[in-house]
């Protein structure tokens, strides 16, 4: 009864997790080779008249975000606010805004209420590596400002819970095979001896 | 339960592709299975920095030490650095700045899990500034998933440590070898689940259709 369970529950969670495995494992292959230049804007527009909320400049951190997001919709954009940033001598308000596919940097001239907002479109392995980074360890107060980044964060975790859960199940299930025990064991011996002995090179 | 006499009467027969199948899917899952805890694990750990584990994981020991060392010796930056290590006794991947350096002085950092160290040379006077930040072991752990020594986002960054190519090798046949799982997990569902084909197709359909919903969703 317990195999039975332990399997039916392996192959559909498995099956349900499977399209964010197979996102996580691709988008590694960009994260470790590929190299893009960041700096190569799709299209560079200014935006006039904006409504710049009252003393942007003096905000700071999850305020700072949250009054710039309501400039979103006069610039055409959306996505997850990176960070702000004041350039006092120019008095320039600065913040990225990134999503899956897009890329972009707004430079708010807080006394010419105009905005250049500069667009950078990116590849899907590119999305795909945003996803996986995504929420990531940086800027942890303003991260998840985006609902969708909320969101996401979820199915992340969701994805590492069931992959916890499949690696678990799935030992069950390979030793109550007695016939594959003596190479299952050998291969899980070789990669451990593998995993400990790189990490044991890198950090000895 | 499966019996061991099913599983030798099995194992009698010519091995075909579903026999294979079934065996690259046990195989791949036990080599990878260290490897797959440890991403699983740090993955949470880098998603929540609010944890106070992960808070944990920031913390780190300063220290500063300068010395005298040789004028810096090799035909580029990356040479030059090398024989900074070498004087110094430093070992680990290096990172040189994205701007020139600046005039009379030779700047760069080197990196590992367990420790970081910035490297400040001041060509004229012959001595090397260094700021010594030793990892927390939560830390050393947490590093271990984006360890690869290059950015898709910065081209002038390259792997030049072979341990950080050998780690970067270990997460590609990690990502490979979870995607053999994955494909190979579809192929036995569609031959041994024929009976209950719906309900198979529905938990698929329902990953994959979370899944495009945030792309769609998200993409411009």
């Amino acid at each position: 009864m317990l195999y039975r369970w332990t399997r039916e529950l392996h192959l559909y969670f498995g099956l349900f997790v499977s399209p964010f495995l197979l996102l996580f494992g691709v988008s590694v292959f960009f994260l470790n080779h590929a190299k893009v230049a960041v700096d190569r804007w799709t299209s560079v527009d200014t935006v006039r008249d904006v409504r710049v909320p009252a003393s942007l400049e003096l905000l700071r951190g999850r305020e700072a975000v949250d009054r710039a997001r309501e400039m979103l919709p006069q610039l055409g954009v959306t996505g997850e606010i990176g960070f702000t940033r004041v350039v006092t001598a120019t008095r320039h308000f600065v913040f990225p805004v990134s999503r899956p596919g897009m890329e972009t940097t707004v430079d708010l001239d807080l006394d010419a209420r105009s905005a250049v907002v500069s667009r950078r479109a990116t590849s899907v392995l590119e999305a795909f590596a945003y996803l996986h980074k995504m929420p990531g360890p940086h800027n942890v107060a303003l991260r998840g400002n985006w609902v969708w980044t909320q969101g996401w964060r979820w199915f992340a975790d969701a994805t590492v819970y069931l992959t916890m859960f499949l690696t678990l199940s799935g030992i069950y299930l390979w030793y109550a095979i007695k016939a594959e025990r003596r190479i299952g064991l050998a291969m899980a011996a070789a990669g451990a001896v593998t995993f400990f002995g790189l990490i044991y090179a890198v950090i000895s | 339960m499966p019996s061991s006499a099913n599983a030798s009467t099995g194992a009698k027969r010519r091995p075909n592709l579903e026999t294979w199948n079934r065996k690259i899917h046990y195989y791949l899952g036990l080599f990878f299975l260290f490897f797959l805890w440890l991403f699983s694990l740090t993955g949470l750990l880098l998603n929540h920095g609010q944890w106070r584990l992960a808070a944990a994981a920031n913390a780190r020991t300063e220290t500063r030490f300068e010395r005298g060392i040789e004028p810096p010796a090799g035909e580029d930056d990356l040479a030059r650095a090398r024989d900074v290590m070498r004087q110094l006794g430093l070992t680990g991947e290096i990172e040189l700045p994205a701007a020139a350096q600046a005039q009379g002085r030779f700047d760069f950092s080197v990196n590992r899990p367990k420790d970081a160290s910035q490297v400040k040379v001041d060509l004229s006077t012959k001595r090397a500034s260094v700021q010594h930040f030793q990892n927390s072991g939560w830390a050393v752990f947490r590093i271990f998933h984006t360890f690869s020594g290059s950015r898709f986002n910065a081209p002038g960054s390259h792997r030049d440590w072979i341990l950080t190519s050998a780690w970067t090798l270990a997460m590609d046949a990690l990502s490979a070898g979870l995607v053999v799982i994955v494909l190979g997990s579809y192929y036995m569902w569609f031959r041994f689940k024929r009976k209950n084909l719906a309900l198979g197709i529905a938990v698929l359909a329902a990953g994959y259709a979370c899944c495009a919903l945030f792309l769609q969703s998200m993409w411009p």
